[in-house]
This record gives C-alpha cells, sequence and structure tokens, in this order.
C-alpha cells in the first residue's frame, strides 16, 4: 500500500501543475516525487522478476532451443535457425560469462539442470526483461509528463503474469521486448531533445536508437516493425523541421544527414558486423549444414566438403553425387524399394535425401554406350545427353508418363533397368543455366538442369515429404513446366580419379556471399513454418483477448504462460476507448469546436502519444493476420507493451477530464478514490495469478481441490 | 483457358443444377440469361481447353456481354476522366491508350468476367464523382439519382467478382472525403450532418440487400439437406440402441451421407469384365430418405420388436441390419466391390442358391466409449462395424457410382480399420412397435415426412452458408500454375497466359498488354509520386509553383487513380492463392488513367511555368511519337490477341520480345 501513498502525492503534483505553480520549490518537492515512484517502481519489478529465477531446475519449453544454440556458439559448431543470430549470441555470451561450458544437452523440456550453471543465463534473460518496466515508466513520462500516467503504464506492465513469466527463461522474448523498448526510449527521448540539436545528448540518444533497432531485427525478425515505427516518427520529424520556415533548407537537409548516417547506416553496419562474428564463431561443421549449399559446407571444419579436394570438371565415367539448389535442399536418392501399388509404375523409387548416404551416388554415362576403361576422359558439356546410373542397385534414372506421386501434375521418376542397361527414357539432357555452348561442367560451382529427353520436363524436386513407403524422403519428379525454380542441381562430390584433383578453396563463398544465402535460408525456413496437418495453431484474434496461454513446464512444478486477464481486457476495453475519443475529438475539431487552451493542450497531448503507440500496437499486432507460418501466443507481448502504456495514458486523461464535469468537492476524491481502485485491482489480480508464473503444484485447476480452481474464468485455459 | 470454367458454369444454369463456385453470381448470371434468349441448351460440356465447339452453341451470344461490356468501358472511361476535370483531350488519350491495350481487348473477347467486373467498378465510380458534384444542394433529384445508381453498380461489382469489394472501399473512401469535408462547414446544422451520413449508409444497403435476391436463382436446386433441422429431428428419440430400433446410419466425417439401400441389384458384369454378385446395392446417399432406415437385429432373436426391459447394445456385441423396406440384412463377402476393386463389396442379402452363404454378422465396436461409455448412444456414440467374417470395416469409399447406381456414393469394406471414413453414427433413432412388415413400412414412410419439413432452409441460411463456404474456398486452393505470376511481375509484365492454341498452326490467343502501354502506365506511377512529393516538399516550405487550380486537378486525379491503383493492387499481396496477370488488370486501368492525368498535367506545367514555344512542341511531338509506338505495337500484337493469323515459328520468336514470355509453338 506504499504505492498508494505515493499516488496521493503524485496527484499534488499533477495539480500544482495545473494551477501553473512553477515556484522553486514545488518543482524540487515534484522531481523528488517523481524519483521516490520511480524508486518504488524499480524496486517491485526487481523484486518480482527475481524471485525464485533458479526454478524450476530443469529445462522448460523453447529453453532447450535457445539454450542448446548458445552451447554451439561456446562449442563454435554450426547450426540453422530461422531467427538472426544476436539473440543467442548475447544468451551464449553471457553463459560464458558466467561459467558456463557448453556441454549440457539441453535435449528436452523437463531435463533436470543439475549440476550445469544455468543461472547466469537465466538471470542475464531477467535482467534484459526486467528494464522493461522502467522503460516503460520514462516513455510515458517523456511523452505526457504525467507521473500517473507514467506509474499507471508501468504499474500495468509490472503487474502482467505473462511478460512476467516470459521473461523470466533463456529465450529470446525478453532479449527482444528489451531492444524493442530500448528503440521507443532511444525515440522518445530523442524526440524530446529537439530544441537543442545537435548538442552532445541529441546525438547520443539518436545513436542509441540506431543501436536499438539495430539490436532488435538482430533478435528476430520482428524486430522490423519496431524499425518501421521509428521510421514513420524520424519522417514525421523531419517534416517538422521541414515546415519550420526559420530555418533554410540546408538545416533540415543537415538533419536529415544526421538521421540517415545513425538510423540507416550505422545500423547497416552493425548488423552486418553481428553476422560477421557469428559466422566467424560458428566454424566448425554440425546440424546445420545441410541447409546450405555446397560452396557454404567448404567452409566449415570436420565438413566432409571442408579442404577437400576433387577433380574440377565432370567427366563421363564419374561418380557423382547431386544436390538439389533449391535452399535447404536435399541429394538425389534412390534405394532398393519399389513405389508401392497405385502410385505410378511399380518401379524404384528416386527421391531427395537430405544426410549424406552411398545411395546418393551415380554415374554419369554417355546416352549411346556404355563406359569403357581405356577410353580417353570426356569432359561432360551444356547440352550433352547423358543418363545417370544409381551406383549400389545399377538402375538409370528414368521418367514416363505416369503421375507422380504428391505433384499431380508432374511425371514419376523412377529407377529403371538392368545392370544399368534400359530404354530410351533414361536420357536426360545437361543444360548449363546461363552457361554457353559446349561449356564443360564442373564441380560445385555450374548450376544445371537435366531435360527429359524424350517427355521434355525437367528433373526437380518439389521439396514435399512422401508418405511412409517412402521413408518421408523427399518427392523427385518431372515437371513440363521449364521455369520451376526448384530444378536446379549442382555436383557436390566428384569421385574420378583420371582427372587431377584440386583443391575446393576455390570456390570459397566471400562473406558477402554467406551473408546473403544464411538470409535467403532464414527466410525461406520462416516461410516453411507451415503449421502441419491437425496441428492445433493459435490464430491472432485469440490473443488480444487471453484466449488460451502456453504450458512453460508441466508435470509437479507447473508455469503457464498468461496473461494478467484484467489487463489484457482491460487492454481491449481502452484500445477501444482510445479509438472513440479521438473520432470524437477530431469531429468537434473539425466542426470548428472551440475549447479551453489548457483542455487543448491537454487532448493534443493525448492524442499524439496514444496515436504513436497505437501505431505501434498495430504495427507489431497487425501483420500477424496476414502471415500464413505457424503463430504462437507469444508473438502478441511487444503488441501488449505498447497496448498498456497507452491503457496508463487513457486512463489518466479520463480520471482528468471526468471530475471536470463533477462538483468541486466530489472531483478530488472521485479522482483518488479511482486511483486507488485501480492500483488495488491491478495488485491484486497480480497476486492472484502469480502462482501461474511461480510455479503452481498439486492438482490441476479443474479438479475442485486446486487453488487455482476459482480462477480458471475462461474454459480455453489449460492450467 | 478460364472459358473452360465460366462456360461450364452458364451452361450448368442453363440447367438449373446446382453448382459451386468461389466467385459471386452475378457475371454468370448476365452471360446465362443473354445465352438462353439466344436458345443454349447447355449441353455443350466446356471439358478441355482448346476442345471447338460444336454448332449447337451460340457462341456470339455467349461471348456478347463480355464484349459489349468491354467495350462500354471505353465511353466510361471518357466521361470518367472529364468528370475529374480533365480535358476531353486527355479523356481521349484515356480511351486510346485502353482501347490499343492488348491484355484489356483479350479479356474482353472471351467468356470471362473481368470486363463486367471493369466496366460496373468504372461506372460507380463515375456515379459517385456526378454525385460529388451535389454537394452543394443535397436532396435534390439528381443527388439522389446518382448516389444509389453509383451505390447500385459498386454492388455489382462486388457481385461478379470479390475483388469488386476493393472499388467498393474507393468509392466509400471518396464519399466519406467528401463528407469529412462537409463537415467542417459550420453553417450545416448537426442534425444535417447526422441525417446524411445515415442517408449514405442507407442507400448502400437498401441496394445491397436488393442485389442479394440474384443468388435465389442458383438454389432452385438446392436441396434441403443441410444440418439446419438436425435438432427438430432429433428431439424426443429415445437414446439408447437396442434390439428392434429402426436407425439411420450417418457418415460421420467428411461428406454428409447416411447408409442406404434400395431395391435395384448390383449390374452382373462391370464394364471391366469383372463380375459382381448381382446382390442388392448399398450405397451411401446424400439424402434423407425412406430408404436409408435400418433395423437392429440381434442375430438369435427372430422378432424386431423392441421387449421391455429394452436390450441394448453394447461395445463388442455382434449385430444384424436389416434394411427396413426390404427386409433384406447387410451382408459383405469376398467379391471385388464396383468402384474400389481394392476393396470387398457390401450388399444387402439375396438368397440365390449358389453356395454364397450370407455373411451378415457385424460387430460393434464404439470409438468413444471413453467419454458416452459401453451402450450405443443415438448420435453421440461414434462407431465402426466390423464385419465378423472378414474382420474389416464398413467404409464410405468417396467414389461415386455409376447410373446404375443412381449416381450415389459406394459403400465397401475395408481392411484399414482406424480411418475417419469407417466411422459411422445413428442419427435418428425409433423403437419398432409393430410385428407386422406391412405396418413396419408404413411406419417408416410416415414417419419420414417429419424431417423434410424442418431441414427447408429459409434464403437467408442459404445465403450465408454460400457467402461462407465461397470465402472459404477462397482461401484454399494454392498450388502452382504453369502461368501463374507474382504481384511484383505485373507491372513489367514479365509473364503472360496462353489462352488457346489452334492445333494446327500457331495462331494461338495469349493474353499480354501492349508493352509501350503497360511500361509507360509504371513509368507515370513513379513520375506521379515523386512530383507529389515534390510538391509537398515544396509547399512545406512556401514555395508555391502550381496556380491553385492546377494543384488541384493535380490532388483531386492522385486522390482517385492513384488510391484506385492501391486498392485494386497492394491487397494481392497478401492473398494466399494463384495469381494471374489478368487479375492486375483493375489497377492498370486506374494505372493508365493516371499516365493519361499526368500527361495533360505536364502539359498544363509547360504552358504555365516554361513558357518556351519550343519546349511545348518538343512535348507535343514526343506524345505524338509515343502514341504511334502504342499503336504500331498493339498492331503487332493483335494476332496474339485474335488468334486467327496462323503465324510460323519465326513469327512467333520475333514476338518474343522477353525470354519470359512463354508461347506455345507446335514442335515439327
Amino acid at each position: 500500500m506504499e504505492t498508494l501513498q505515493k499516488v496521493s502525492e503524485v496527484t499534488k503534483t499533477v495539480k500544482n501543475k495545473s494551477r501553473g505553480g512553477l515556484e522553486d520549490k514545488k518543482d524540487r518537492n515534484s522531481q523528488l516525487n517523481w524519483w521516490l515512484v520511480f524508486g518504488a517502481v524499480l524496486l517491485l519489478t526487481a523484486w518480482s522478476r527475481f524471485h525464485k529465477v533458479s526454478e524450476p531446475d530443469h529445462v522448460c519449453w523453447d529453453e532447450t532451443h535457445f539454450g542448446k544454440m548458445g552451447s554451439w556458439y561456446i562449442n563454435r559448431t554450426f547450426f540453422f535457425d530461422v531467427h538472426p543470430p544476436l539473440g543467442k549470441m548475447l544468451i551464449a555470451l553471457s553463459g560464458y560469462l558466467t561459467g558456463y561450458d557448453g556441454r549440457f544437452a539441453f535435449e528436452k523440456p523437463g531435463d533436470k539442470y543439475e549440476s550445469v550453471n544455468y543461472v547466469g543465463m537465466r538471470v542475464f534473460c531477467t535482467f534484459l526483461g526486467a528494464c522493461i518496466v522502467p522503460f516503460a515508466f520514462i516513455i510515458v513520462w517523456e511523452m505526457t509528463h504525467s507521473l500517473t500516467a507514467a506509474t499507471f503504464s508501468a504499474s500495468f506492465i509490472l503487474c502482467d503474469v505473462g511478460i512476467l513469466t516470459l521473461t523470466r527463461y533463456i529465450l529470446l522474448d525478453p532479449i527482444l521486448l528489451f531492444f524493442v523498448m530500448g528503440s521507443v526510449l532511444g525515440m522518445i527521448k530523442f524526440h524530446s531533445c529537439k530544441e537543442r540539436a545537435f548538442s552532445f545528448s541529441w546525438w547520443a540518444w539518436l545513436v542509441f536508437t540506431g543501436v536499438m533497432i539495430t539490436s532488435a531485427i538482430s533478435v528476430k525478425f520482428v524486430g522490423l516493425f519496431v524499425v518501421i515505427l521509428v521510421g514513420i516518427h524520424t519522417a514525421a520529424d523531419l517534416w517538422d523541421v521541414l515546415g519550420d520556415l526559420s530555418k533554410p533548407i540546408s538545416y533540415t537537409f543537415k538533419h536529415f544527414l544526421a538521421r540517415a548516417v545513425c538510423l540507416i547506416f550505422l545500423p547497416a553496419v552493425l548488423y552486418i558486423i553481428i553476422f560477421y562474428i557469428h559466422l566467424l564463431v560458428l566454424s566448425k561443421s554440425g546440424n546445420g549444414d545441410g541447409f546450405y549449399s555446397s560452396a557454404f559446407q567448404s567452409q566449415l571444419e570436420g565438413n566432409s566438403l571442408y579442404n577437400a579436394s576433387m577433380p574440377r570438371e565432370v567427366a563421363y565415367g564419374a561418380v557423382i553425387t547431386l544436390k538439389n539448389h533449391r535452399t535447404g535442399g536435399g541429394y538425389l536418392h534412390s534405394h532398393w524399394h519399389l513405389y508401392p501399388e497405385g502410385v505410378g509404375a511399380r518401379q524404384q523409387q528416386v527421391t531427395t535425401y537430405t544426410h549424406k548416404d552411398d545411395n546418393n551416388l551415380f554415374l554419369v554415362k554417355k546416352y549411346n554406350a556404355e563406359l569403357v576403361d581405356d577410353e580417353d576422359v570426356e569432359i561432360v558439356k551444356n547440352g550433352d545427353l547423358i543418363r545417370l546410373e544409381h551406383i549400389s542397385t545399377r538402375r538409370n534414372i528414368h521418367s514416363h508418363r505416369e503421375m507422380a506421386p504428391i505433384s499431380k501434375k508432374h511425371y514419376q521418376v523412377t529407377g529403371y533397368g538392368e545392370n544399368g542397361t534400359g530404354d530410351a527414357n533414361d536420357v536426360w539432357k545437361v543444360v548449363i543455366v546461363g552457361g554457353r555452348d559446349e561449356e564443360p561442367v564442373t564441380t560445385v560451382s555450374s548450376k544445371l538442369k537435366f531435360i527429359h529427353y524424350l517427355q521434355h520436363c525437367v528433373l526437380t524436386s518439389s521439396g514435399k515429404q512422401l508418405p511412409k513407403w517412402a521413408y518421408e524422403q523427399q518427392e523427385v519428379s518431372c515437371n513440363s513446366n521449364m521455369r520451376d525454380k526448384n530444378a536446379l542441381w549442382n555436383v557436390e562430390d566428384n569421385i574420378f580419379p583420371k582427372l587431377p584433383n584440386v583443391s575446393f578453396t576455390v570456390y570459397a563463398p566471400s562473406f558477402l556471399e554467406r551473408f546473403f544465402e544464411s538470409h535467403a535460408v532464414m527466410f525461406q525456413g520462416n516461410a516453411g513454418l507451415k503449421p502441419k496437418e491437425g496441428e492445433v495453431t493459435s490464430r491472432p484474434w485469440q490473443w488480444p483477448v487471453n484466449y488460451r496461454g502456453q504450458f512453460f513446464s508441466g508435470n509437479s512444478y507447473r508455469i503457464y504462460l498468461l496473461g494478467n486477464p484484467v489487463i489484457w481486457w482491460g487492454n481491449v476495453v481502452f484500445l477501444a476507448t482510445f479509438l472513440i475519443i479521438f473520432a470524437c475529438n477530431s469531429v468537434r475539431e473539425q466542426r470548428g469546436y472551440h475549447d479551453l487552451p489548457s483542455v487543448k493542450e491537454s487532448k493534443h497531448r493525448m492524442s499524439s502519444a496514444c496515436g504513436w503507440l497505437f501505431l505501434g500496437w498495430a504495427l507489431h499486432y497487425v501483420p500477424f493476420w496476414a502471415m500464413g507460418r505457424v503463430l504462437y501466443f507469444h508473438h502478441y507481448f511487444p503488441a501488449l507493451l505498447f497496448s498498456s502504456m497507452l491503457t496508463g495514458i487513457i486512463l489518466n486523461y479520463m480520471l482528468e477530464s471526468i471530475p471536470q464535469f463533477l462538483p468541486e468537492r466530489l472531483a478530488s476524491s472521485t479522482y483518488h478514490w479511482f486511483i486507488g481502485v485501480i492500483f488495488s485491482v491491478t495488485i491484486y489480480s497480480f497476486y492472484l495469478f502469480s502462482p501461474l508464473t511461480y510455479g503452481m503444484s498439486g492438482p490441476s485447476a479443474s479438479d475442485p481441490n486446486s487453488t487455482m480452481y476459482g480462477l480458471r474464468w475462461m474454459e480455453s485455459w489449460e492450467f | 483457358f478460364d472459358e473452360l470454367h465460366y462456360g461450364k458454369y452458364v451452361s450448368l444454369y442453363m440447367k438449373r443444377t446446382f453448382f459451386f463456385d468461389s466467385h459471386p453470381p452475378f457475371g454468370k448470371q448476365l452471360i446465362a440469361a443473354v445465352a438462353y434468349l439466344a436458345g443454349f441448351d447447355g449441353q455443350f460440356k466446356f471439358d478441355r481447353i482448346g476442345s471447338s465447339y460444336s454448332e449447337v452453341v451460340p457462341l456470339f451470344a455467349l461471348r456478347l456481354v463480355p464484349a459489349v461490356c468491354g467495350s462500354l468501358i471505353l465511353p466510361t472511361t471518357y466521361h470518367l476522366m472529364l468528370e475529374l476535370g480533365l480535358t476531353q483531350w486527355t479523356a481521349a488519350l484515356a480511351g486510346f491508350l485502353l482501347l490499343c491495350d492488348n491484355a484489356m481487348l483479350t479479356q474482353s473477347r472471351f467468356i470471362l468476367m473481368e470486363s463486367m467486373l471493369l466496366l460496373f467498378a468504372l461506372f460507380g465510380l463515375l456515379c459517385i464523382l456526378k454525385f460529388r458534384r451535389y454537394h452543394n444542394h443535397p436532396y435534390c433529384l439528381q443527388w439522389w439519382l446518382w448516389l444509389s445508381l453509383g451505390a447500385a453498380s459498386l454492388t455489382c461489382a462486388l457481385c461478379v467478382k470479390y475483388v469488386g469489394f476493393f472499388s467498393c472501399c474507393l468509392g466509400a473512401s471518396v464519399v466519406g472525403r467528401d463528407y469529412w469535408r462537409l463537415l467542417s462547414e459550420r453553417q450545416i446544422s448537426d442534425g444535417a450532418v447526422l441525417s446524411i451520413y445515415l442517408t449514405i449508409f442507407y442507400v448502400h444497403l437498401a441496394v445491397l440487400s436488393h442485389a442479394g435476391p440474384h443468388d435465389s436463382v442458383m438454389t432452385s436446386a438446392f436441396q434441403a439437406s443441410l444440418e439446419g433441422g438436425l435438432a427438430s429431428i432429433t428431439r424426443g428419440q429415445p437414446l439408447e440402441v437396442a434390439h428392434g430400433s429402426q436407425i439411420t446410419l450417418r457418415h460421420s466425417h467428411g461428406r454428409t451421407c447416411w447408409l442406404h439401400s434400395h431395391t435395384h441389384v448390383y449390374p452382373i458384369r462391370y464394364p471391366d469384365k469383372r463380375g459382381s454378385s448381382h446382390q442388392q446395392q448399398v450405397t451411401c446417399y446424400s439424402f434423407k430418405d425412406v430408404n436409408n432406415w435400418w433395423i437392429v437385429k440381434r442375430p438369435r432373436r427372430n422378432d424386431l420388436v423392441v421387449s421391455q426391459p429394452v436390450d441394448a447394445i453394447r461395445h463388442g456385441d455382434v449385430i444384424q441390419l436389416v434394411h427396413g423396406m426390404t427386409s433384406r440384412a447387410l451382408n459383405s463377402h469376398d467379391v471385388a466391390a464396383a468402384m474400389s476393386p481394392q476393396n470387398q463389396e457390401v450388399s444387402c442379402y439375396i438368397d440365390y442358391n449358389v453356395s454364397m452363404p450370407a455373411q451378415n454378422l457385424w460387430r460393434i465396436d464404439i470409438i468413444n466409449r471413453d467419454q458416452v461409455g459401453d451402450i450405443w448412444h443415438t448420435i453421440e456414440s461414434l462407431v465402426r462395424l466390423v464385419h465378423v467374417n472378414s474382420s474389416q470395416a464398413l467404409k464410405f469409399s468417396g467414389r461415386q457410382l455409376p447410373d446404375w447406381g443412381f449416381n450415389q456414393h459406394e459403400v465397401v469394406t475395408d481392411r484399414i480399420l482406424h480411418q475417419d471414413d469407417t466411422v459411422w453414427n445413428v442419427e435418428e433413432h425409433r423403437y419398432t412397435k409393430n410385428e407386422d412388415q406391412k405396418d413396419r413400412e408404413r411406419e417408416l414412410v410416415n414417419a419420414e415426412m417429419i424431417p423434410l419439413r424442418a431441414t427447408t432452409l429459409s434464403f437467408w441460411e442459404k445465403f450465408i452458408e454460400l457467402q461462407y463456404k465461397m470465402l472459404f474456398a477462397n482461401q484454399e486452393n494454392v498450388q502452382n500454375h504453369m502461368y501463374s505470376s507474382e504481384p511484383l511481375e505485373w507491372p513489367f509484365m514479365a509473364r503472360g497466359i496462353a489462352y488457346w492454341v489452334s492445333p494446327h498452326s500457331n495462331a494461338q490467343v495469349h493474353l499480354l498488354g501492349n508493352l509501350v502501354v503497360w511500361l509507360s502506365g509504371s513509368v507515370s506511377l513513379v513520375l506521379y509520386c515523386t512530383l507529389l512529393t515534390f510538391y509537398l516538399i515544396r509547399r512545406r516550405r512556401q514555395c508555391y509553383d502550381l496556380s491553385p487550380d492546377t494543384w488541384h486537378s493535380f490532388v483531386v486525379v492522385g486522390e482517385v487513380l492513384l488510391s484506385g491503383f492501391l486498392f485494386h493492387y497492394v491487397p494481392y499481396f497478401f492473398v494466399e492463392r494463384t495469381l494471374f496477370l489478368h487479375h492486375y488488370l483493375p489497377a492498370f486501368t486506374f494505372k493508365v488513367l493516371l499516365t493519361a492525368a499526368l500527361v495533360e498535367h505536364l502539359h498544363r506545367f509547360l504552358c504555365e511555368t516554361l513558357s518556351w514555344r519550343l519546349a511545348l512542341a518538343v512535348f507535343k511531338l514526343l506524345t505524338l511519337a509515343w502514341l504511334v509506338a502504342v499503336l504500331v505495337v498493339f498492331r503487332r500484337f493483335s494476332v496474339l490477341s485474335y488468334g486467327t493469323t496462323p503465324l510460323s515459328a519465326t513469327d512467333i520468336l520475333r514476338l518474343r520480345w522477353r525470354d519470359s514470355w512463354d508461347f506455345i509453338l507446335h514442335r515439327q
């Protein structure tokens, strides 16, 4: 109830301000108040966040991924993830500094940590997550200069069990939320320095914003939305500067240049540096290799292509493997098993397979002649007709007018023939994409298309998974649409003793090439996160209403990610209220109603602050509606931060304007009553739902004996 | 190409057969109406792209409506441009550019929807602009006329294709902006403002609700077979299925149908020379019918009456199912099924004395007995009927029987027990009271009458269900098509669509715009945006380069045409389905109009600020040269739009200005 006392003090200051009392003493008094409230917020934040931070002592939810990736950084093993690297690098760094050795496997949620030094990483993430609350306080303060609004906003974020749960574990989200809030903080602080343009603090905040937006986007691509927000804000700022006719146009240009350097150039450089470090650190081959091209893999220690040497050109009689050039594509593969009945002709299966295997080896033969040993070496050239014989089964790659198993419009590709003798349907024409006539086919660097000579279709891998009968490898088919983007292949291994081997380092991609390739792979990975058949996914409409949470930890010590329903539902209501108030005010203005200057001022301040926060909310929420990938509940949290701050400001605005309609005597007490009620409801709801984040034990809430029984307000909550 | 689909739909209208399409019906109805007047009987099948039309098809009539609409677009554009405050020259220029565009030409010559959509959208916009002119004296006759015409026309656009929704948005935003300006005029009282607001909405809704009934045409064959009346049927029926229960068995997951049998038998031999058992057919029928009734019977008891206490069937019990109307038992045996030879046939047993004993015992396997308990319950219990002799489960195979099976769905037994299609549940249920077979039949026939009445849906219910399904279906069909393209490729016209190629020569129809028009459109779009930014920045610095008049017209043009372009283009980036070049046409039209407007603006700008005669002359010359280029390109590519001239391979290759244009060539 300490807060309540603070609040009454706060309100005094507010009233002082409205009376326009600007004497020194009062000023100092209000400053003291500000620091007192801020201190209280800090204390409460620290207490709530670090309470029981080391529990539960087992791997929770996605800690299994991000902890594992942290270990990989420490071990310098290459891996693939759909998110950019900064978040995981920070986790690894914190683990490294606090003595974690990267040995723990993080195999699945629920594994006990035992003697592993995991607390360092947890504390680091929690610390970043804790910074959100003071950030929110300062942002709202800078936007409104109202202590009540700032305290409201901070307390809504402080008391939300959802944010609390999400920011206490080794996850990317606390880091992302920290950087998102940091960007907004920098943006607002920078804006409030506009009177002192080009001063030290002005530059400092500008650079701070630049660093923060880079970091946000290099943790997760969702950070892009905050970059857009900052971009729009900057453009609006510049527009104001442009409208100031007392300054010459070169002044605007100077402003523009400063922002361009700090918000475009600097972030771009930083972003590239982060990737540079990422690729530098991860130098050993790991399980992510297969997603990348052959040239990329040759850079990884321990990969079979590392320091490998093989003939530069492909000759008839060479044994090769063919890798699909699509990012993450597999190797052309065949095995003894036949296509099942009812799926095209009952011939041998041909698939792509992402792992290295002896069944990926093929022999290159001329279309019309078997190989004779004492022949001269002849190189395969662009436009040649060849046959490909599978080494272990001695069947040729073959296609005919039968439907492919999954892509019904393509032709089936099979292994056909006995001991390397098949029929005319085994003939393929090799085409080097963008190659000259008669250009020799080279290992790794040539992008090849195989065009079926008779059916006029192109060998392709659709990337679709075949059913169990093909061991869930990927489909290979022949597409009569020659523009198929997946129809490119490159030769990866090339075994041919008659030609001299050259070292593979000649193909080494430069850093920039690797940088772009990692991005291509990441984007594809992101787009590929489609919901599986029958999987329950979370839909964007469910988020603001707090429809369903997410289990972090099961069994005896249960933790459930769920927002504080009082705050969440309040947020939705106040978002709507804001829109209504905004519409009313605009119509009134358009109709030309005049308000008192003071009222006008407060209205203006409120709507500009709320406008920006609303934009932030919309930018972080609306795009999810258009996304086809798998969505999760925790994607809403950046938007939630904006909406919580907005709620604080709107509440304060309403509390200040409603008493105007009441008699003097009632007004003051109503105001205080409301503030008291709001704070106590928030804190009490936090108290009620805090077991969700600090851990529940005993029977589940659907059981009447449970302590949480009465709190299961919605059927869909599963705790 | 797509004529295949739309043509088929039109002929389905002629036969009054219900069909389902993801687009609203208005466009197809228009075509169907004209075709009906021309005496088209809908017998042509529209099977394959490229098959030639037979004599009976009134091709002219079918293609008349799109062609007329396509031609009417030009005068509409002309008026639209005039209404935007541009000169006649500009309006004519816009018309000329559209006239010389091969894509518009091609698209409006076939049985396709785009030209109608465009006409309605543009006409609606024109009306809205005309309506705007009367904003000084509201509630006059013209004011009402134009407003309602505009709303009606835009709604028609919506009824042709859902893309029309964007045109509606455009119209609404124009009206909304106007209204916003109106707000600031203080002399109008608050009440008047509100009433105008309401009027606009009222007109829109009124028109909408009248446009709706178009849908009723298509529902004529829409049998009342939907789930709507289920509650009224099942009220008051007994819960536990027992010996002697009369039940209907519904296929629970997927397609709604009921286990059915009738007095007809399987044909002795199928067309592929396989033999059948020649016994009574068992099918799955999608409509309520008296033949859907079955009676549950314990194998050892001979009567069919429910005794007291009720002899309830439990999980694992073995029963027989007797068909209510024919009193024959459900049977399966080792004979290949009609359509799925890998499965066993299911029939109602007729004893032909051919040493083929009845195998009519079925074990009840209640799948969800954890929830509903061991006793077989109506509706709630999901059961699998396992054939005792062969341990196979009764299954809905999803295939349709040919004419001899009245196109009902095939029922078989399958070795794989655990699949959705083997799950059934009891829907309607009654206890048998009469021993006599005649009485029982009479009872069944009488009882059947009740549900029929309850399941007729009102128009609104059907309407809503259809809308829902259309939107849903719209989201589903994502696949790769050979001629599909990405929104980003459209402004540069990277891909065309092959519509048709003659089987004898290389004459072909290929949807491809006029390259000059498309590219100049894209250039002018960029130019307009740049100019707009430039002027805005200059004005912000209080530098007024343009006279107020010119500025005003510049802004109005942008407001309508640029936002029109964006409204019709940007949403495609968020659509997850196969997209084609013709989806770009509405946006393209706005782009072309913008080009014409920009030309006028440049002209005026040159006249006003740089009053050099020379510059003006050069500008005019350039414009002329540009127009000539447009005309030349149009003529060269018109062979691909009309598709009547036989072309040699080299001709085609000469037209292939870009590598990405895939014309079809016959191989020698």
